[in-house]
């Protein structure tokens, strides 16, 4: 393959035969986070083509949840994703509700609402750091993920854990936020009150962040619509698309809520990286406000309408029917598609939908044009969770002429004993 | 957006290849309200499925979020869950369009061309389930490694089984030195 026509930046174009390089990055790489394989098609420095190939973080959960009952796929939906790890049972609980029928105290609907908020702000503030270290400002890193902890303290206090807080269960939360609890959250949110000007200064008024930024990774308003993109990668295009303000689900329904693009931020949106920063870090503050109404208007009342477990799974189990879920969690839209038959325990059916799986074809358009030296910020902008889009990683190996597959501790052993070959 | 107004533009589009209609009543208790909202489910013709997605193109902007399956034996049902409304508030509905696809004939027409954010839901479902994309401009696994012919969410008995003593291997080598 060869480019016919090259611009040397010298005031007039150039003709010669450049030769296009094929660049295989990943699934390992240290500017990926989680495996993933790009293969890019490189002239000079240029990116013209790349190929996607996900699947190496694939565990097979949805299988393993068709085998499982409907209470234990609640908890290994937690397992989904280790960030925000509450936006797969909260979108799961959904689907359920809406297949069984099964109703949902609004003081449950609130404590939702809370923790599915308090993720978010963690999240955003994750990715900010990330996308500051993929830059090569760690000062930044460090800053971001030292004010993050401030809300994982919250989350721990919260709910038990940093991490997995099996807070939802079907008709209901696990755990009630009292008001001697609420002034914890009250105080984290004065703090972040505080700060978060100083982060919105230190990434949006930055000369260096903006030159690494702008006009970098860039995905149009039309390119994102056709795409199907979801979340801050589709609003940083100008797309007002958000699951809290488009489609009344938890508390949102009391809420006039809307989706954040970088016109909040008096700029027109372009859809790069910039644009994805300045969508992040509004809505950390829009969470801080959705929280503060949350704590204000908590309604008293039960946190279950099934409080009893056998009595929930005796309920589950008679259930007939099929639901969507659907939750507006960090990174966009997750949805889960249930079915249930009456007498089995198991979803006869279950749909994970993560918001990586519908950005990995907006990552095309955002490659294409740009440099090498750009990529791990674009393959970081979009906030890519790979373990909740892949979900039994298996290797492709010849086995006496007959394709067969290995998995994850044959090739293990295979690894050791080679080890132990060349090693003598 | 209205539940009449997407029907209508389905019926008018789809005639008698539009199987079945109903809409699902969602119950939501906010903080001080309880309210019900729509969701749209219709059946149509394999054939129409174009159509179908046409007529909400025509009149909508929607959003495919994503292709979900359902063995059911003789038939693989296949719902096309579209999102039509958004950028409204409230305004959203879910608009899920199922078809049935017999697996003596297990062909489906793609709609990439219409809405190319499907491909990578037609590569999972063609991975997962085996069902052909006539059309579609990529039929490689995506999630599953190349070459992998197994079929994991298919309920028929050979698939099952061949999907088990995957799982069953891994499970044996994950388990053996515990």
């Amino acid at each position: 393959m060869h480019n016919e026509r090259i611009n040397l930046d010298l005031g007039e174009e150039r003709t010669c035969g450049l030769t296009s390089y094929s660049i295989p990055i990943g699934p390992t790489h240290p500017a990926l986070k989680e495996p993933i394989r790009f293969s890019f098609d490189i002239e000079g420095e240029r990116i013209v083509g790349v190929d996607i190939q996900p699947g190496f973080a694939h565990r097979g959960i949805e299988y393993m949840g068709m085998r499982r009952n409907l209470i234990q796929t609640l908890y290994l939906s937690e397992r989904i994703c280790g960030i925000c790890s509450i936006s797969h049972p909260l979108t799961l609980v959904q689907a359920v509700e809406a297949a069984a029928a099964i109703e949902v105290p609004p003081r449950a609907q609130t404590i939702r609402t809370i923790i599915g908020e308090v993720e978010r702000i963690h999240s955003h503030l994750l990715w900010a750091g990330v996308g500051a270290h993929e830059l090569g400002f760690d000062t930044l890193l460090h800053l971001t993920w030292n004010v993050r902890e401030k809300v994982m303290d919250l989350l721990e206090q919260l709910t038990g854990n940093r991490v997995d807080y099996a807070i939802p269960i079907y008709g209901g939360v696990r755990r009630d936020i009292p008001q001697e609890k609420a002034h914890l959250a009250y105080e984290a949110l004065e703090y972040y009150n505080g700060i978060l000007q100083q982060l919105i200064d230190a990434f949006l008024h930055d000369k260096s962040v903006e030159m690494r930024t702008r006009n970098i990774g860039v995905m149009t308003y039309d390119q994102a619509i056709a795409l199907c993109a979801v979340g801050p990668t589709a609003r940083a295009s100008g797309v007002k698309k958000d699951v809290r303000q488009d489609w009344p689900y938890f508390s949102y329904a009391d809420m006039d809520l809307h989706a954040i693009t970088p016109e909040d931020f008096g700029t027109d949106a372009i859809g790069d990286v910039y644009d994805n920063i300045i969508v992040r870090l509004l809505e950390v503050a829009q969470s801080i406000k959705i929280i503060e109404h949350c704590l204000e208007t908590m309604p008293s009342g039960e946190l279950q309408s099934i409080p009893k477990v056998p009595a929930l799974l005796a309920a589950l189990k008679k259930a007939e029917g099929e639901g969507i879920g659907r939750h507006e969690a960090p990174r966009g839209e997750v949805f889960h598609y249930v079915r249930l038959e009456a007498g089995v325990e198991e979803p006869v059916v279950w749909k994970v939908k993560a918001p990586t799986y519908s950005n990995l074809m907006p990552w095309v358009p955002k490659f294409l044009g740009d440099e090498i030296a750009d990529i791990p910020i674009i393959a970081a902008s979009i906030d890519p969770c790979m373990c909740c889009m892949d979900r039994v990683h298996l290797v492709d190996s010849g086995d006496h002429g007959r394709r067969a597959i290995l998995q994850k501790a044959e090739l293990i052993k295979l690894s050791r004993e080679k080890t132990r070959r060349v090693c003598g | 957006m209205k539940t009449d107004q997407v029907l209508e533009a389905l019926q008018t589009a789809l005639g008698e290849s539009l199987l079945d209609a109903h809409v699902v009543e969602r119950i939501v208790a906010g903080g001080d309200d309880r309210t019900t909202y729509p969701d749209l489910w219709v059946k149509v013709d394999r054939s129409a499925l174009r159509d179908a997605t046409a007529a909400l193109l025509a009149a909508f902007v929607p959003h495919l979020t994503v292709i979900s399956g359902d063995d059911l034996g003789e038939t693989l049902l296949l719902n096309y869950h579209f999102t039509v409304g958004w950028g409204t508030h409230f305004g959203e509905l879910c608009v899920t369009v199922q078809i049935g696809v017999p697996k003596s004939d297990f062909r489906v027409p793609t709609i990439t061309d219409l809405v190319p954010g499907a491909l990578t839901s037609e590569r999972e479902k063609h991975e997962f389930y085996g069902v052909v994309f006539d059309g579609i401009p990529d039929d490689r696994n995506l999630f599953l490694p190349e070459g992998m012919t197994i079929h994991p969410w298919r309920r028929d008995e050979e698939s099952q089984r061949e999907t088990d003593t995957m799982v069953e291997r891994l499970v044996k080598w994950e388990t053996k030195d515990a």
